[in-house]
Formats: structure tokens, sequence, C-alpha cells
């Protein structure tokens, strides 16, 4: 049973807090930065921290699904966790030159999707749906994405700031783990069963072809990036090492589909797969942005100012 | 008993308030010096604490033809928690004309939920119209209550040793009247202003001041409102939001004010009115109905109706059933967290800071100024002094499992000693003083039993009280407030001491019947 108590990971959780003041952004290493990386890292940044807010409002979604009041506040922790690594992520595009005044970096079109589906329906998937789908998202893009950074930037902040993201997100994996394998504890074939009855809803379709296009796009610019792919499959063949390394994690039918997709992401060869939602990557990325609709107040709270006083 | 003159009376609270305040503050450098030996002959009653109860008890023993009593209260005015919580907008959530004792009606409430300063002039009058002050020990914190068995006296001793006693002790010191700032790490680093809604800080001038109020409960949803007219911004910390519902308030027109005095009847009529009405909510409150849903459908009309921002009311919709915590009543709540100048913010509390606060969003919110409100101290399990009972036994050890009392009012083995808001004895849907009413008419029979039969121990039987816990846990077992969130009235193990599960009839029903069976006497 790989699973971890949750009352002492509250616990840990509390004590390890820090804040962006912690960090010094104006030490010296920001130098450091390529002209050449300059360009593709604000892209990358830009990702990477729309990633760790979606992330966020995805754990704000758990927070009020919780089964438990611990797993409740965990949640809240890790929604609050996940703004502040957007918000460092911010500091050190700011950092970096990559931020004109208050701007905050525009999201990509799939981001803008997922992003107006997680305001829209997020708050109305079970619990286990999102719980099974955030690992993959956390272990696939923001594992992958950030070790690919720390091998490429030297700056020292960036080390400083990932390090504590890291520790983080360790956490985030831990809880999201043992929360599918809790899944997997109840009898299967019910739980297939629901899981069926969700899968029909239309909601959760939409979230599914969202996400889908996603993770296509998020390759292609990791690959831009100079990542060999081989890296982000790895990551997420982790999620199935890690996921399926008990009874319980393998029963988790939440556990077996995302598993499964994964394989096919990574299977550049399943023409299946690849050809149709290559072409959506390829769709969305021509609506315009006019055409999408504002963005929801969730995301005006993104700051890369270690103080407030407004 | 209000008369037309008492309403005249009335209809000018600032006066008497501010001569009531001065003489509570004459009696206080009058009477401070009690003598350090106990009086030879006890009083009949020792009545602990000088808000409504201390004061309700008070009257009711007047009227009772009962003397030879003593207050003692430990602050230097009388009011208790009206006394205490003077923050900006502080006001009942209950309308005044139901907020109110029946014996001693006030005809001239300004509005149909009063402000605290409006309230505290009420007490006031109340000492005053029933010529309580001689009565009242002012700087009298009580120390220890003992009870000897022998000679069936209560004993209490002050933190100065002063010593007073009585044939029967009535513990008023009310349930809300401690606080503290709560436990957040880093508190004491802070270095601006702190103040808790209790002990408000009325000199400290807010104008262009960044202030952080952390707690968005009964308190919090009444100060911050205030807050956002003066201060510069004002940032919410909120952790659980609460259900908010409109508040019907308005002022009080005059013809209204001028029947009540010349009809004392038409008073009467509302008050059964309003009582009947906050009964009826019981069946939305207390249990789980479909009446719940209609209370929640309201909650969530008044939040949609105020609220645009489909996030920010996301932030604000309660997670719990209606009535498992505290309602709230408010319509210039939601209003106010929009202004330009006001922020919710629901990240939790990493720490608290040297400028500020800090949240697990990793940002450090600065501010001059914190307000906590975070309500009060409520003990389940303890008293707020030493009460030491038969053979020496500890109220508080005996409460360790959780507090219990026969009918809320008696605890075995602590004879002669009756409780006001004790053990379920809370109401969730009705005023406050309903309950204490039928509180106070049970211990003056008591009262009347051991004065009139010159008995040394009237002591309520373990059997009975055993017997009516278990049947009040069985019922609070289907409440809301058993439902599953955390709220003050549950202990950390989630026993509830706190409230009464049932209308406010069935609890004056309980209340209303004395039965001598389950009790000793000797």
């Amino acid at each position: 049973m790989a699973s971890i108590d949750l009352d002492k990971m509250l616990a840990k959780i509390k004590s390890t807090q820090w804040a962006l003041s912690d960090i010094d952004w104006d030490a010296p290493g920001a130098e450091l930065i390529t002209e050449e990386q300059w360009p593709k890292l604000k892209e990358f940044m830009a990702d990477l921290m729309w990633i760790e807010h979606v992330g966020a409002r995805a754990f704000a979604a758990l927070a009020k699904k919780a089964p438990t009041d611990t797993l409740r506040e965990i949640y809240s922790y890790f929604h609050a966790e996940e703004q502040r690594h957007a918000n460092a992520e911010m500091a050190l595009m700011r950092r970096w030159g990559m931020l004109e005044g208050d701007e905050i970096p525009e999201p990509n079109v799939n981001l803008r999707i997922i992003i107006e589906w997680l305001d829209r329906f997020a708050d109305e998937m079970p619990v286990y749906v999102l719980g099974t789908v955030v690992p993959m998202l956390e272990i696939a893009l923001d594992g992958a994405l950030c070790t690919f950074l720390l091998e490429t930037v030297k700056d020292p902040v960036c080390h400083q700031a990932f390090e504590k993201i890291n520790d983080d997100e360790s956490r985030h994996l831990g809880v999201g783990f043992t929360v599918m394998e809790m899944q997997g504890r109840s009898a299967s074939y019910i739980k297939m069963v629901q899981m069926m009855a969700r899968v029909m809803d239309p909601r959760l379709i939409l979230g599914i072809a969202s996400y889908m296009p996603l993770l296509n796009k998020m390759r292609d610019n990791v690959i831009a990036m100079g990542l060999p792919e081989e890296k982000l499959y790895k990551a997420m063949q982790k999620f199935e090492r890690i996921g399926g390394r008990t009874e319980e994690g393998r029963r988790n039918p939440w556990f077996q589909l995302i598993k499964q997709h994964g394989r096919w992401v990574t299977n550049r060869s399943n023409k299946v797969y690849h050809v149709p939602v290559d072409a959506l990557v390829k769709i969305t990325g021509m609506v315009p942005r006019k055409a999408l609709p504002a963005v929801p107040s969730w995301v005006k709270e993104l700051t890369y100012e270690p103080t407030a006083t407004r | 008993m209000s008369t037309t003159e008492d309403s005249k009376k009335m209809a000018k609270p600032k006066a008497p308030r501010k001569k009531a305040a001065a003489a509570c503050k004459t009696t206080a450098r009058r009477k401070t010096a009690a003598r350090k030996k106990a009086p030879e002959k006890p009083q009949s009653v020792l009545i602990v604490g000088a808000g409504f109860a201390g004061l309700g008890m008070a009257i009711r023993l007047k009227q009772a033809g009962i003397e030879d009593f003593i207050i003692l209260e430990r602050g230097n005015a009388v009011g208790g928690t009206w006394r205490d919580n003077q923050y900006p907008g502080a006001a009942c959530d209950i309308p005044s004309n139901l907020y109110s004792y029946s014996f001693a009606p006030n005809p001239n409430w300004s509005r149909s939920f009063s402000g605290s300063e409006e309230i505290l002039d009420y007490v006031h009058h109340l000492v005053a119209e029933f010529g309580l002050e001689k009565h009242i020990r002012f700087e009298q914190n009580v120390a220890e209550l003992r009870f000897d068995e022998t000679k069936g006296i209560w004993t209490a001793t002050t933190d100065k040793d002063v010593v007073f006693t009585g044939r029967a002790a009535v513990m008023a010191q009310g349930p809300l009247a401690n606080c503290s700032f709560p436990a957040i790490t880093g508190i004491e680093d802070f270095k601006g202003k702190k103040i808790h809604s209790a002990r408000w800080d009325h000199d400290y001038d807010f104008s262009g001041k960044n202030v952080a109020v952390v707690g968005t409960g009964a308190s919090g949803i009444q100060i911050i409102p205030e807050l956002v007219k003066v201060a510069k911004h004002v940032k919410v910390f909120q952790r659980t939001p609460g259900w908010v519902m409109p508040r019907p308030d308005f002022s009080t027109p005059e013809w209204n004010k001028l029947l009540f005095r010349k009809v004392p009847a038409s008073q009467q009529a509302m008050r059964e009115l309003l009582y009947w009405s906050h009964e009826s909510m019981a069946l939305a409150v207390i249990w789980n109905s479909p009446l719940t849903r209609i209370a929640e459908r309201i909650g969530k009309w008044h939040l949609r109706r105020q609220v645009k921002d489909r996030w920010l009311r996301r932030q604000l919709t309660p997670d719990f059933t209606i009535g498992c915590k505290r309602v709230l009543v408010s319509n210039d709540y939601y209003p106010a967290l929009q202004k330009d100048n006001a922020k919710l913010i629901t990240w939790p509390i990493a720490r608290i800071s040297e400028e500020g606060i800090r949240t697990v969003e990793g940002i450090e919110h600065q501010v001059d100024c914190i307000v906590f409100a975070t309500g009060f101290d409520v003990s389940h399990s303890g008293t707020p002094f030493p009460v030491l009972g038969r053979g020496g036994r500890v109220m508080g050890d005996d409460w360790k499992g959780g507090a219990q009392a026969y009918k809320s009012i008696n605890v075995s083995g602590y004879p002669n000693l009756f409780l006001t808001f004790g053990p379920n004895s809370g109401p969730g849907h009705n005023s406050a003083l309903v309950y204490m009413e039928s509180q106070l008419e049970y211990a003056l029979k008591g009262i009347r039993k051991i004065v009139g039969e010159d008995l040394k121990v009237l002591d309520v039987r373990e059997d009975a009280q055993q017997r009516f816990n278990k049947g009040i846990q069985k019922r609070l077992a289907k409440t809301n407030w058993n439902s599953g969130c955390k709220s003050w009235y549950l202990t950390e193990d989630g026993f509830n001491a706190t409230m009464y599960p049932g209308f406010a009839t069935q609890y004056a029903a309980q209340m209303s019947e004395f039965k001598e069976e389950d009790y000793q006497t000797a």
C-alpha cells in the first residue's frame, strides 16, 4: 500500500509554506539568459505559468468536491500553491524582462479553451475525474517542463524558485496518487458503471475535447523549445508506473483511461489518435482570440509582486 | 414592566445610557472596596455577570420579592456582550421586539434590528427601571465558586480575594464573554495595530489606512461594510463562507412607537408574530427538510442578486447545509466586498508577518491594521473559573468529555447552582432571550424552593441528568448542526454541548415543569 497519511501530509504542507518574498528577485544571474534562449523561453514560461494556473483552478474544483475535510483542506492549499507557482513564474519572467508593465502573458488558445471549460464545468465534475487528470497534467507537463527548464536555464534564482516549486509538486503528486488509489479501493464494476455514466456527460466530453489537443499542443511547444519529446513521454510513462504500482491504483478505472490515453499520446505512430487531435490543434489555433469569451475574474488574481497593499 | 411613563424615558435613549454608565462607574468606585472577609449572613442568591442573563435574573428575583442578592460583575459597567461588542455596525440579528424581555418591553426601538448601542441603552434602562444598581458589585472578577455542603452555602472568591456568599448561585457570565486573538503563526510579529471585534478600540482612526479583516462570521460581516466606508483599502480574509440571508431592516415609524406605547397589547402581538415566524424557521435551520432547500435557495438568490461576478459568487457560496453553522443576515456585506477599496481573499493564511498577512499563494498582504472578527473562546468542556461542588468535585473535570447538565440549567453534584445558557440551551433560529426567560423562570422556582423550604441542598439526580442527556444527544444526531460541518457549536470530537435540538416552544415546555422527583433535597 503506497498511500500516504493525509493528516500528516496536511500538517507537512502547513509547515513548509514559502512566499515570493523569500526569494531575492533582483539577485544577480538574470544575465545568464542568452539572447537566443530569450524569445523561446518567454513563450515557454507563459505556457508553464498558465498550466500552473489552470492546475490551480482544477484544485479549486477538487476542494469543493473532496470527500473528507482533510482532503478538502489539502486541495485548498494546493489551489493556492499552484497559484503561487504561477506567481513565481511570472516574477521570473519579470526578472528576465519578459513582461511589459503589468501585462499578464496571453494564454494560448488551447489553454483559453481549458480555462473556459474549467470555469464553467469543473465544479460539476466528480472528484475522481479531475483527481486523475490533474496528476497526469502535473507529471507530464509540469514535471517534464520544469526538469527541462532547470537543465537549460543557468540563472540561480530560477533554480532557487524551482527547488521550492518542485518540493510542492512532489507533495501534490503524492496526494494525487493516493487519491487515485482510494478510488480504486471501491468495487471496480460499480466504479466502471459510474464512470461510463460520467463519460456520457456532454460537459465531460467537452472537457476531453479540450484536454486532448492541449497535450498535443504542449508537445509541439516542447519540441519547438528543443526538448526531446521522449522526455515528455518518459514523464508521462511515470504516471503509468506510479499510478499502477498498487492493486488499488490499477483498479481505478479513471487511471486505466488516462493511462491508455497517455499511451496513445506517446505513440506517434498511432494515426487514429494523432491525425484528428493534431487537426483539432490546428483548428483551435485558427480560432480568433476575439471569438473567445472574456477571461474569468480568477485569472486576474495573478501577480508577480511579492507584496500587495491593494 | 413598561408603562407609558417608562416609554417616555426610553424615547430618549442617549440620556439614560450616559446616566446609567456614569452611575455604573460611580457605583464601581463605591463598591470595589468590598471587605475581604465573607459577610456573616449569606445572600439568598449570588449572580455572576451583569449582562442580559444576570440582570434578567435579578429582575425576576425582585419581582418575586427576593431582595437579598448580589450581582458580581468583572467589568466596570453592565451590558456583557453588548457592552463589549461595540464595533462599528454591531447589531443584533434577531428583531428587537423579540430580542428584549417580555417583562420589560421597549416600545421605542428605532429599527426592526437595533444596533448594539441602542441595545445597551435598553440594558441600562433595565438597571435604572428595576433599581438594580445597588445590587451590583463591579470589578469583582470571580476566580472560584465553591459549595459548602454542610452549610448549604456557595462562596465566590474573586481574583482580589474578596469573598461573597449565597445560598444559591446563578452563573450568568455568558457563553460569549471571553475572546482572544487566534493562534495564527507569527501573530506576535505584526508591528501594526491589532483589534479584536469584541474589544474595539474606538480611538483608532481607520481613515486612510490599509486594513485586513480576518473572519467573516456574524461580527465580520457587520464590521466590513462600516470599515469599507472609511478605510483606504480593506482586505477580507475568509476561511469558510457562511449563508447570508437578506435582512428586513426598517426604521420604526413614529406612529408605530406611539401605538406600542398607547396599546401595549399591539407590541405583544408583534412579538408573538415574530416569535412564531422564527419558530417556523426551525424547520429549515435545525433539521434537514424541504424548507432547508427553500432557505438555501433564498440565500443563493440573495447572493446572485447582489454579486454578478461568477468567481466571486463561487467564493462566497457556502458548501454546507444551511443551519449547520450560524445563519448570517446582511444587506450590505456583499455590496461592500465589491467596492473598489475592498477585496475578498480566500487563500489560506500561511502566517502573519511584521507587515501583514502572508497567504499560501505566496503574497504578503501588507496592512496597517488587522481586525480579528474571529469570535469568542467558547468552552465546551470547561468553566470560566473553577466550580467546586459536593465533596470538592470540579465541574471542569466532570465535563472533560463534553459539558452536560440537566435541562441545561442544573448539574448533578453542584446543588443550588443554576446555569444560564448552560449546555444544550443554544438557539439556532429564535431569540436567545426567549430561551433565557424560560431559564430564569426555572431558576426562580428552584431558588424559591431553597429559600422557602430552607433547604441546604437541592441537587439534581445523576440518573435524571443522564437520562436527559441521552435523549438530547439522540435528538441532536438528527440535526443540521451535527451534519458534518465544523462550527463553534461542536467540540473538536464533534460533540454538541451547545445547541438545543428543537423549537423554542419545546424548550419552554421543558423548562416549565420543575420535577421535584428528579432532585435530591436535604
